[in-house]
């Protein structure tokens, strides 16, 4: 088995010749929960774009489960077990909050055209235990009354909890998180990195950009320090909280 | 087979004065207001009708006809915007949603012309004959259209490069949101720009209606080469229209050359701006926007 | 024509437009397509029955050819339509759609140009209109219930919940693992395959084409239907086609009793124009409201949970 779940190696990407990831290079382990901290415009929403394949690297490799996937489309990438939560929840707002987990699904027999019209009965049985999945996820993040609601009428942290809860739903290997709970009360956002801890046992990594370093620092098993494009420290979350150069980064001292 | 290749040039700067005129309201309004407004055809109709009115009906010639017509359309185009386009964008309406609007827009004013000035062809008789001039077969009316050409690009040129309202209009051209950040009046700038736009599009039509024959469809028959063209030059982009229509307008007149040639039709001749829009936005959509600053 | 011949003639143009309108709104109201170019592939499918038809071929082959190869237009459309936004989508297929009607109009050995060429009906003339028409309404109905049912049967899958989250957020869509190009070309071909379909019950149905009868203003009426009717919703995609077509229609009839100073028939586009300006300004949703998705399993809960709130209360 390979060593490493996520394998990045000298990543850059550039636009317009402004470089937002600099030669990045850091590993994600099988089941970790692993944080990615640094100050606004160090590059980290990049480096995710980038991982989920919005971006092509232009320079340096990606392996996930040993496979190069610099050049997969998105969806392959998905396929693959790599999910992403959007920084900037992109819900799809007319739809029903239960839909909108429904899609993450993966290897649902009724969204191929032949199955939908002709093979009802197979894809429908499944539904309802995408059903179940679904409402036992939204209980976690607390949306389960709002299930059958538009996506639209939630609010903004509301949302980001439903743009995790669809990550979750999606069963990935590896599941980035993009600020996950910005915009959310610290209790219930603690709630959910709990939450977070759990699905984490049953296998899925977690690779977390989190500013609330406090709540981070609990969960976390490895922290990468991301400033302009690089990484400059990784460590222990503890080891981190140490390191003096750490602060450096956040106020922008030499 | 001879061709009298002064005459296709010749053609060529006819049929891009033509485009050019009506291509530059279109991408101005299009760049701004951010959708496609096929009811710049019925523009294009109506100022074909109105300069019919005075150019010929009156008997007051050419040039009065050509400011009464600038005018009147640029109210009708001002009013248009105020009381259809406006109201739906801040409803937030789709770019889908104001383009059939236009559509439906269309609808009301071509059927209206038909419905006042019936659907029968009109012709312009006085304005002037055909002549040779050497190789050349020229008429009064296609030297009026280059005139109008060149001193509308001159005109355009200098309010864009040179007046506030023209700085105005390329700033929130280029950057809307800047621009009402920096105190343009914004709102200004776009009724006016539908205004200019409008009126342009009333010149095309004389020029069109003249050429050929005044019908409420006058606007139609050419919408689709001055979106080509519109779309070839960047839309919202000045610059890159004028040499889109000079350009669509040589490939034209040199594939019609194609088309005897090749034994073909030449009604496949509007084909021809068809193709290039359509590759224009397969391949580059922002088409020749590159080339040229911005308005 | 008396006026119980209006109506049959109305009710096969319903039937007929009701088709392209469940094909426009499978495309637009559920995937968020922008097709303005409907009346190319309706196009296709007419000619193509014209031309088979005359070479003797049985009906059902023409119609099924008009469709297929209206189906396989509809996948070279499909692929530009991948990067291009909605408005320039919209604006590349209606210069597709002229340029296939320049050629028809040009190519006057292919169908007699702008003349035309008469089509073999399939229900021939056996002496009394009414039957002819009747006999038409039940095909046209016979395959607008089968479209109907494989619309809406889509849409209430998991494969339309796919199609409404690509129409919302295809980046989203795409994250998720749906792959944006293979939903866009199969609902594309299958939109233009019934879109053909209509086109060659049409051909038969007026025993004739032309160049004519394929203007852009197809397209637009076929839009007027699903904005009307309310897009991402088939009852609502059949109730345009209906309104529309009996807007239309309806002036033929009227036309034998009211004397106006206006032509009646520029009257009804400028009201025509006037409804949709208000519409899109005050009802932009249209008249039905989208449908939400419903699946067996999604009822189950509802109803379930339904049951336990209501058990709570009490």
């Amino acid at each position: 088995m390979e060593e490493e779940l996520l394998r990045i190696r000298e990543v850059s990407k550039h636009f317009g010749g402004v470089y937002a990831v600099n030669g990045v290079s850091l590993d994600i382990d099988h089941g970790g929960i692993c944080g990615l901290v640094g100050p606004n415009g160090s590059g980290k929403t990049t480096l995710f774009n980038t991982i989920l394949g919005l971006h092509k690297p232009d320079q340096g490799d990606i392996h996930f489960k040993g496979k190069c996937i610099n050049n997969l489309a998105i969806h392959q990438i998905y396929d693959l077990g790599l999910v992403n939560a959007f920084q900037l929840p992109r819900l799809f707002f007319n739809l029903s909050v239960l839909d909108n987990m429904l899609v993450a699904a993966r290897g649902q027999q009724g969204d191929r055209l032949y199955n939908s019209l002709f093979l009802r009965g197979r894809w429908q049985e499944q539904e309802k235990g995408l059903i179940e999945e679904a409402l036992d996820i939204l209980e976690v993040v607390e949306l389960t009354q709002w299930a059958f609601s538009p996506a639209g009428e939630l609010s903004g942290g509301q949302r980001k909890l439903l743009e995790v809860a669809r990550g979750l739903m999606a069963k990935p290997r590896l599941l980035l998180l993009d600020e996950p709970a910005a915009g959310i009360n610290p209790v219930l956002g603690k709630k959910i990195f709990q939450k977070l801890k759990d699905f984490s046992y049953n296998g899925i990594a977690f690779f977390i950009v989190e500013h609330r370093l406090e709540i981070l620092f609990d969960f976390a098993t490895w922290v990468y320090v991301m400033d302009k494009g690089k990484v400059v420290i990784a460590g222990e979350p503890q080891a981190i909280i140490d390191d003096p150069t750490f602060y450096a980064v956040y106020l922008g001292e030499e | 087979m001879t061709v009298n290749w002064a005459q296709v040039f010749f053609n060529s700067a006819i049929t891009g004065s033509l485009y050019l005129i009506g291509a530059v309201g279109l991408t101005l309004i299009y760049g701004l207001s951010r959708f496609p407004n096929f009811a710049h055809a019925e523009f294009i109709a109506l100022g074909a009708y109105i300069g019919y009115s005075v150019a010929e009906q009156a008997g007051l010639g050419l040039p009065l006809a050509l400011v009464v017509a600038f005018l009147i359309t640029g109210i009708v185009g001002v009013l248009c915007y105020r009381g259809i386009f406006q109201p739906l964008a801040k409803r937030g309406a789709s770019i889908i949603h104001l383009m059939v609007a236009s559509i439906a827009l269309g609808f009301v004013l071509r059927h209206s012309i038909g419905a006042v000035c019936t659907w029968k062809p009109l012709y312009f008789t006085a304005i002037g004959s055909a002549f040779d001039f050497g190789p050349l077969r020229i008429t009064h009316l296609w030297l009026w259209l280059i005139f109008a050409a060149l001193v509308l690009s001159l005109t355009m040129h200098c309010l864009l490069m040179y007046t506030k309202i023209g700085k105005a209009i390329r700033a929130t051209s280029s950057n809307p949101e800047l621009a009402l950040a920096s105190g343009i009046n914004v709102d200004r700038v776009i009724w006016i720009t539908w205004f200019i736009g409008a009126g342009l599009a009333a010149i095309a039509g004389i020029f069109l209606g003249a050429d050929t024959a005044v019908v409420p469809l006058t606007g139609w028959n050419i919408i689709l080469p001055i979106f080509a063209v519109a779309i070839l030059g960047g839309i919202g982009n000045f610059y890159g229209a004028i040499a889109a229509a000079f350009i669509i307008g040589l490939v034209e007149n040199l594939g019609v050359v194609g088309l005897v040639a090749l034994g073909l039709s030449t009604t496949y001749r509007i084909g021809i701006a068809f193709l290039i829009l359509i590759i224009t936005l397969i391949i580059k959509p922002q088409g020749l926007a590159m080339l040229f600053r911005r308005a | 024509m008396g006026a119980s011949l209006y109506i049959l003639d109305l009710v096969v143009y319903i039937g007929i437009f009701g088709i392209v309108a469940l094909s426009l709104n499978l495309e637009f109201g559920f995937t968020g397509l922008a097709n303005f170019g409907k009346v190319a592939f309706f196009l296709i499918g007419a000619y193509t029955y014209a031309l088979l038809s005359q070479m003797g071929v049985p009906f059902y082959l023409c119609l099924i050819t008009g469709a297929s190869l209206a189906a396989i237009f509809g996948l070279l459309v499909s692929l530009p339509a991948l990067r291009l936004r909605a408005d320039y989508l919209a604006i590349a297929v209606l210069a597709f759609g002229e340029i296939l009607r320049l050629i028809v109009k040009s190519e006057k050995w292919l169908a007699g140009g702008d003349w035309g060429t008469p089509v073999n009906p399939i229900f021939p003339y056996t002496g009394s209109y009414i039957i002819y028409r009747l006999e038409n309404i039940g095909l046209v109905f016979l395959c607008l219930i089968i479209c109907f049912l494989v619309v809406q049967l889509l849409a209430n899958s998991p494969y339309g919940r796919v199609l409404r989250a690509i129409r919302e957020d295809e980046v989203a869509a795409e994250a998720l693992g749906k792959s944006k190009a293979k939903y866009k070309a199969q609902v594309f071909m299958l939109g233009s395959a019934m879109a053909g379909l209509a086109g060659g019950l049409y051909a038969q149905y007026l025993q004739y084409v032309l160049p004519g009868m394929f203007m852009p203003m197809v397209t637009f009426t076929v839009w007027i239907m699903v904005l009307l009717g309310g897009p991402a919703n088939n009852w609502g995609a059949l109730l345009g086609a209906a309104l529309v077509q009996i807007f239309a229609r309806g002036t033929n009839i009227a036309k034998d009793y009211i004397a106006l100073p206006i032509d009646l028939n520029d009257l009804q586009y400028i009201l025509f124009g006037v409804l949709i300006i208000l519409m899109l300004l005050f009802r932009p949703q249209g008249l039905l409201k989208e449908s939400t998705i419903k699946t067996k399993a999604l009822k189950l809960v509802r109803n379930g949970r339904r049951a336990i709130k209501n058990k709570g209360s009490q």
